[in-house]
């Protein structure tokens, strides 16, 4: 690990929170003109009813379901960088922590737009809260949908909280460097943090308690995101192996978009010495463990499908990769369990361009494999003069426009204005190592 | 007003120096009013003899409050209903442990949190005369009392010990 003074740590983040040039305003706001497309299409959407979108039966879960088990999977990768890894106490994570737990609260954010724009008349969310409606009914928790509303909702607010109280001894240190309006905002933000051995006391086994409990509840929540196609009784989804399956994929997908966020990040940034080559190369690496993983799954669906002797079940498996959805599912096989291997080559992990590359591949991939899980199966059910096709409509192209901008648009928002990269996790790397001035 | 009326603090360039002074100075009878730092230190926080935080209490309960909680949200609301749905009875407890859970998790989150408000006494926007803002970037600052007659004497112990004293005419205040 390359040496590093407490000083030199503090100048580096704080060089990220110098007034952004023009090109940096021209890229929020043209990631602003993608969110206000998508916020037009919903708006459209709720204007003329939900069959703006091209989701009916038998696909009534189109691309929004699709996008919201993406966003929820990228925000887990967050949690286990910030949370796992740090009970693991991997060194490694320190540096790019800050932006993964970030990358989980907008991610979440995102993935939690969609439940509201799929319900079509979007007033009516409140059927969703633990609140009896006008007909004196209560919402039914025996519901897997429900269970969704509870793990998310809690999710986002851990995810929050955690987020926050691990900012609070990074806001005083800018706090204390700025002057003016900024350092009003931060002594705000900061709630008047001093550093007092009496705090950091109480504050490192806070933040020890709070990682211990948002690893079970990753964990659990795409666990139950898994269960609202596990238990529902369709060809394809109604295995146990859902659970895992859906935390792989999830932690694969997520520390693919960490990649894609941290590469232009340390350069524009110029913190190749914070997030150095071995951080980005421990990503890759643990990109290889999950892509064994999902490719694992992959085929134990099919291993299943055959030892089960049921037909339909066998048929929904041929029909994924030969039938209409097989460049979907071929594209998702590719992607998510063969490109990754590439990782094994040193030469290769180790270089940016291939790092970013295969990164986005695997994103796309991830995509695509919420695709084949969610369309494949309703597509092809068990009648069939009941089988039908899918095609996303240009709404719904919007709308999952305007998530991804949505949440780059927030991510850029953040790296300018709060502090990116953890200094009092860095320094406390640097003190571990014995390598500070 | 007590005996030790001022307060001094010094800076110490890494965490190690800054427990040594912390034990030298209970030695003295010249009390360390506090310690700041920008990374816990389980070498300062040896020397000052701190104890384990409390606040993992009301992390506990928090989770054994939240798991009730869910539990009887998803049996009263079940019991409102009165439908069998998917051939589950109506009061389905296996089920009805993931709401528990959840709850378990968000309680003892919301109550690990108000425990650190709490014990850190947070917010807290009153000036601290003896806060130096090194001390959030790369400095440990030991902050000592004394009597305003033993303000030479105890520098001079101070910068025996390593510790600086930027700007002294600012450490120097009424507590």
């Amino acid at each position: 690990m390359e040496k590093l003074s407490f000083a030199e740590i503090d100048n580096t983040v704080n060089a990220t929170l110098e007034p952004p040039g023009r090109m940096y305003w021209t890229v929020v706001a043209l990631l602003f003109c993608g969110v206000l497309v998508g916020a037009a299409c919903w708006g459209w959407q709720i204007l003329v009813g939900i069959g703006a979108g091209g989701q009916n039966s038998p696909v009534n879960w189109g691309t929004y379901l699709i996008n919201f088990v993406f966003w929820v999977g990228i925000a887990h990768s967050g949690t286990l960088i910030s949370a796992i890894l740090y009970l693991l106490r991997a060194g490694w994570r320190n540096p790019i922590a800050r932006a993964a737990e970030t990358m989980t609260v907008f991610a979440v954010c995102t993935a939690g737009l969609f439940p509201f724009i799929h319900l079509g008349r979007v007033w009516m969310v409140y059927y969703m809260l633990p609140v009896p409606n006008q007909r004196t009914l209560w919402p039914n928790f025996q519901s897997p949908l429900m269970f969704d509303v509870v793990a998310i909702s809690t999710y986002f607010i851990v995810s929050v909280l955690f987020w926050y109280t691990g900012m609070l001894p990074d806001f005083a240190v800018i706090r204390d460097r700025a002057a003016g309006v900024r350092k009003k905002i931060f002594t705000v933000l900061s709630l008047g943090w001093t550093a007092r051995y009496e705090q950091w006391r109480h504050y490192s086994r806070g933040y020890l308690l709070f990682a211990a409990l948002a690893t079970p509840l990753v964990i659990s929540v795409h666990s139950v995101v898994s269960w609202d196609f596990a238990l529902g009784v369709a060809p394809g989804w109604h295995t146990t192996i859902f659970a895992p399956y859906f935390v792989a994929g999830a932690i694969h997908s997520g520390l693919a978009m960490v990649l894609t966020l941290m590469i232009p990040m340390r350069r524009i940034f110029n913190a190749q010495r914070i997030i150095t080559m071995h951080v980005l190369e421990s990503v890759a690496k643990t990109i290889v463990f999950t892509g064994l993983i999902v490719g694992f799954a992959y085929g134990t669906e099919y291993f299943i499908a055959w030892y089960s002797r049921n037909s339909v079940e066998m048929e929904v498996f041929a029909l994924r990769s030969t039938g209409d959805f097989a460049l979907q599912y071929w594209i998702m096989v590719v992607c998510n369990s063969l490109v990754p291997l590439l990782f094994f080559i040193r030469r290769i992990r180790t270089s940016i361009i291939w790092l970013f590359a295969i990164s986005i591949l695997v994103n796309i991939g991830m995509w695509f494999e919420r695709f084949v899980i969610i369309i494949s199966s309703v597509a092809r059910d068990f009648l069939p003069h009941a089988w039908g096709d899918y095609a996303p409509t240009g709404i719904e192209y919007g709308i999952m426009l305007g998530s991804f901008c949505l949440f780059f648009f927030l991510f850029f928002l953040f790296v300018k204005h709060l502090p990116s990269i953890s200094m009092t996790e860095m320094k406390e790397l640097q003190h571990q190592a014995g390598t500070h001035d | 007003m007590t005996d030790h009326d001022i307060h001094i603090t010094a800076l110490f360039a890494d965490d190690t120096r800054a427990a040594d002074a912390v034990t030298a100075l209970r030695q003295t009878e010249w009390p360390v009013a506090d310690v700041h730092g920008p990374i816990p230190s389980q070498a300062i926080s040896d020397a000052l003899g701190i104890k384990t935080s409390g606040v993992g209490w009301f992390t506990l309960a928090g989770g054994v409050f939240g798991f009730f909680l869910g539990y009887f949200l998803a049996v009263f609301t079940s019991a409102r209903w009165g439908l069998i749905v998917s051939g589950k009875p109506v009061l389905s407890y296996i089920p009805f442990f993931i709401v528990g859970f959840e709850f378990t998790i968000l309680f003892s989150v919301l109550a690990n949190v108000l425990g650190l408000i709490l014990l850190m006494r947070l917010p807290a926007h009153r000036d601290l005369p003896c806060y130096r803002p090194e001390c959030s970037a790369d400095r440990f600052g030991v902050v000592v009392g004394c009597r305003r007659d033993e303000v030479p004497e105890v520098r001079r112990f101070l910068t025996e010990l390593g510790g600086e004293m930027p700007g002294q005419a600012d450490t120097q205040r009424d507590s």
